[in-house]
């Protein structure tokens, strides 16, 4: 079986299992039979979730299809564990010369396989791979039913390893330092490792945030020493910012190191306040991002060759909780010539119970 | 137009819309902002009583109104929190929703107060 064939059974049936997806209030008695007990109604069901995407580029005029699936399984154990697992499947077809059609090879990465261990209100211990917490975008923003342009950032290479994973041990967690204040960390460890898929390399390192809820920002920085290689210190900051008073979202970050340093900003503004076609417009969002990366003293393999900086713009339509359509244009001026990135897509994000569900009280 | 002019003319452009939020954040009253974003969510919350923490003055607070303060603070906690890496998600059942909050819990740090409000609101 081919794999674009093995790709399409797999988004069908993803797309087929989404009638599972309902809002609560959807749920027919039958379905879920009324629990007395008020803690069983509310204990963890193990859920497949996860997305799905089919995004198609034309960067500098050659066009690239580049169908995405990622499935999430999320097992929780007593009150305390959590076992979760993220493997995704992608494809970056391109044409080829004499050939018809597009053709690539079949992507597999496991993104995560980790344990969770929530030993306390302020920590939580986590042991196998994880996504590695440097900066915000590829802990919190990568799928791409959340990121809001379908490219990566260019600097997001840097700090992320090279399968934007870790594999050792780590510690994180968040409280309440005040009412007008939440501190979160992740402090870990990881080791080397060539295996593909699960390849990650050897570094220790840490992030914090401070969260002001009522202002609805938080700010935050990354620190990472390399043990292997140059054993140099990686650097990063961010901020993301929700004003109370707009439909904007604001998010940026800044990274640091010897193979190249750089920039993004991201506003995002969903079109609530307009006051006409009012039901379409509260489904837009219009997005930009500027960013600018810098080449370092030594060379990378994942992050651009030359210094480069980009304007993007966006369009994304949500239809429903989940299933968004997105139009991106982006301009790309570097040493190595510039070029204009034309990306289209469709992203869906499913969910679905693998036992009981409980019902609403 | 060549990059500068482009990065310099987006850079203003991202700068004054943090002005003008800062701006009208100041102007803006709180109820009128909870409206205008997390459209999809504020249809739920209209159910609410009505009730604030701090407008429960019962001297001695009932199981009810302890109940209903709760409920209130966990959407309040649900808008601050959950609209922040992804668009706020609806209402899935209740054993669903307590391991998506365990994830998340994990994930974006959210705290154990936090993680224990938002469920209550996401499940009654
Ligand atoms: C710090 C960023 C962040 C915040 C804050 C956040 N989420 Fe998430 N959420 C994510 C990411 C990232 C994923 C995708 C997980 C993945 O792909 O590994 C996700 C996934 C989900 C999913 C899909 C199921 C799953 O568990 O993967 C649900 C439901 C969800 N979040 C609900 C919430 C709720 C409710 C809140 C508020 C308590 C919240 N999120 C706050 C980042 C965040």
């Amino acid at each position: 079986m081919n794999h674009k064939f093995r790709f399409a059974i797999l988004l069908t049936a993803i797309l087929a299992s989404s009638s599972f997806q309902r809002p609560i209030h959807a749920q027919s008695p039958i379905e879920a039979p009324q629990e007395t007990d008020q803690s069983e109604n509310e204990k963890p069901v193990p859920i497949f979730t996860g997305s799905a995407g089919f995004i198609s580029d034309v960067t500098g005029g050659s066009p690239d299809i580049h169908p995405i699936f990622s499935g999430i399984l999320l097992i929780p154990i007593g009150d305390r564990w959590l076992i979760e697992t993220r493997e995704s499947f992608e494809d970056d077809m391109v044409q080829e010369p004499g050939r018809p059609g597009f053709h690539g090879p079949l992507q597999k990465e496991v993104d995560y396989a980790q344990l969770d261990f929530i030993a306390n209100p302020y920590l939580t211990v986590t042991v196998g791979r994880f996504l590695t917490p440097f900066g915000i975008y590829n802990e919190r923003l990568y799928p791409v039913w959340i990121r809001n342009l379908q490219s990566d950032p260019l600097i997001l290479p840097i700090g992320t390893g090279p399968s934007n994973a870790s594999t050792g041990a780590m510690l994180r967690g968040g409280f309440a330092a005040n009412p007008a204040v939440t501190i979160n960390y992740a402090v870990y460890f990881s080791a080397l490792s060539t295996v593909t898929p699960v390849d990650s390399e050897r570094t220790a390192g840490a992030r914090a945030g401070l969260f002001f809820p009522k202002a609805r920002l938080e700010i935050g920085g990354s620190f990472q020493h390399r043990l292997q290689d140059e054993r140099s210190n990686l650097y990063g900051a961010h901020v993301i910012w929700q004003p109370l008073a707009l439909p904007l979202d604001i998010r940026a970050e800044v990274a640091r190191s010897q193979r190249g340093s750089g920039y993004w900003i991201e506003p995002a503004y969903r079109l609530t306040q307009l006051p006409f076609w009012r039901n379409e417009m509260r489904r837009t969002q219009i997005v930009a991002r500027v960013q600018q990366f810098f080449t370092g003293e030594l060379p990378s393999d994942d992050l651009p060759p030359v210094s480069t900086q980009e304007v993007e713009g966006g369009l994304n339509y949500y239809f429903l909780d989940g299933l968004k359509a997105t139009a991106n244009y982006g301009r790309q001026f570097s040493q190595a010539g510039n070029a204009n990135i034309w990306t289209f897509g469709v992203t869906y994000r499913f969910l679905v119970p693998l036992g009981r569900t409980g019902s609403q009280q | 137009m060549n990059a500068r002019a482009i990065l310099a003319t987006l850079c203003a452009l991202c700068l004054s819309s943090c002005f003008l939020a800062a701006a009208q954040e100041r102007k803006q009253d709180p109820k009128t902002v909870a409206s205008s974003r997390d459209q999809e969510t504020s249809a739920e919350a209209t159910d609410a009583d009505g009730a604030t923490p701090a407008a429960a003055p019962s001297p001695k607070p009932t199981p009810r109104s302890i109940e209903a303060a709760e409920r209130i603070e966990g959407e309040k906690r649900f808008r601050t929190n959950c609209g922040r890496c992804h668009q706020p998600p609806h209402k899935f059942p209740p054993r669903v929703m307590a391991t998506a909050i365990r994830h998340m819990r994990v994930r974006a740090n959210i705290t154990d107060e936090d993680q224990r409000l938002i469920l209550k609101y996401m499940t009654q």
